[in-house]
């Protein structure tokens, strides 16, 4: 993320890592949330369900995280409104959020 | 929730998003009439399980795209505002649509991707005769790729975007009151109004469906409307589905098993019909 020459091979590239490992990741807490809820089916253990959600959340969490870089490297690039886009994009995310919070 | 279950889930997803991946359709379309019909998960869980292994199969597939260069980052960006305004429109509206209004318009959605299965598409985007004009803004959208087939560099322009965001919008709606990706709405945006070749609006679509499904999913799971030990195994088969698909996208685009999707597709549309008008039916068993 170094130098002020960010061509867009960077942007794609880096995108592209982002995301891979965000998968991985998000995919693996699942998994093992899914089988420690099938050993500790009956336990009211901190359990399964719990660990299944936050991998849920992650993957949830994964496009905001390409979104707030996106915005990053054009503002950085001084690329004012393609950044000015992300912002909006980000805006509506958290403003599904809320949404999903008062209509609770 | 016990083990059968969790193992069907995870089964059925994996099966559902390696055809879709198969076919290049999100695994959405499936999920949801299948956990409904044959699961008998009630349709707003499926549709937030769905949702999650949308972002899912998004994501896990968009990395080969961007380092092929075949996405257009910043023509998503911009589209992706109208799809997430879509999608938030959808995310107000989906509580106050009765569950039989759901299977209705999903119905539609899949007799509308059994005609698009129907009729092959072509590409739009031919060399440009004309010489690049038009707003500074709108051309610094045009780009261009290297199509690997033809071993050279294919330059294209945007056209129509405002006509465009529109369908975008639409289908951000779709997306994210169904629970699916919708590409079956962005095929149309993409190939008539803004004229992308095949490969550049594939790609894009694709890498902007999981933002749009942000959107949708983040508002339900705060909501309380992803249940876990159903949107887990989706999730999970839909990724481990979608990476076996893209390995037999190639072999697999004959016209035979086109048409035995269709069947498929109208099949489970008529399925959705029959649940839309006569839900009493159905919700005896959700």
């Amino acid at each position: 993320m170094s130098g002020r020459t960010i061509k867009p091979i960077r942007i794609e590239s880096l995108l592209a890592g982002v995301l891979n490992v965000g998968t991985w990741l998000a995919s693996v807490v699942i998994a093992a949330g899914l089988v420690l809820s099938l050993f500790y089916e009956r336990t009211p253990f901190p359990t399964g369900a719990q660990v299944v959600t936050a991998g849920i959340g992650l993957f949830i969490l994964l496009p905001i995280l390409r979104v707030i870089l996106m915005l990053t490297i054009f503002v950085k690039e001084r690329d004012y409104k393609f950044a000015a886009a992300a912002a909006v994009v980000l805006l509506i995310i958290f403003a599904g959020f809320a949404i999903g919070i008062l209509s609770k | 929730m016990n083990t059968g279950t969790e193992l069907w889930l995870f089964a059925v997803s994996l099966g559902a998003s390696a055809l879709g991946g198969m076919l290049g359709m999100a695994s959405g379309i499936f999920i949801v009439p299948v956990l409904t019909m044959f699961g008998h998960v009630d349709i707003r869980s499926a549709i937030g399980a769905s949702i999650v292994s949308v972002i899912a199969c998004s994501c896990s597939s968009a990395a080969p795209f961007l380092k092929g260069r075949l996405t257009n980052v910043r023509l998503a960006i911009v589209l992706e505002t109208a799809t997430t305004a879509g999608a938030l429109s959808g995310v107000l509206l989906a509580g106050a649509i009765p569950a039989s209004y759901l299977f209705f318009i999903f119905g539609m959605i899949l007799l509308l991707s059994a005609q698009q299965m129907l009729a092959k598409r072509r590409d739009p985007a031919l060399a440009p005769t004309q010489p690049f004009t038009g707003r500074s803004t709108t051309r610094r959208l045009d780009s261009s790729y290297l199509d690997r087939a033809l071993g050279r560099n294919i330059a294209y322009r945007v056209e129509r975007l405002p006509m465009g965001m529109i369908l975008m919008y639409g289908a951000g709606l779709i997306s994210a009151l169904l629970g699916i990706g919708s590409g079956v709405l962005k095929v149309p945006a993409m190939d008539t109004a803004l004229r992308l070749p095949i490969k550049v609006s594939s790609a894009t679509s694709n890498f902007m469906i999981c933002v749009t499904a942000a959107v949708s999913a983040g508002a339900y799971l705060v909501r309380g409307d992803i249940v876990a030990p159903i949107a887990g195994p989706v999730a999970l088969g839909s990724v481990v589905g979608a990476i076996l698909g893209a390995h037999f996208l190639m072999s697999f685009s004959n016209d035979r098993i086109r048409l035995l999707f269709v069947v498929v597709l109208v099949a489970l549309a008529a399925q959705m019909f029959l649940a839309a008008f006569g839900t009493d039916l159905f919700r005896g068993t959700a």
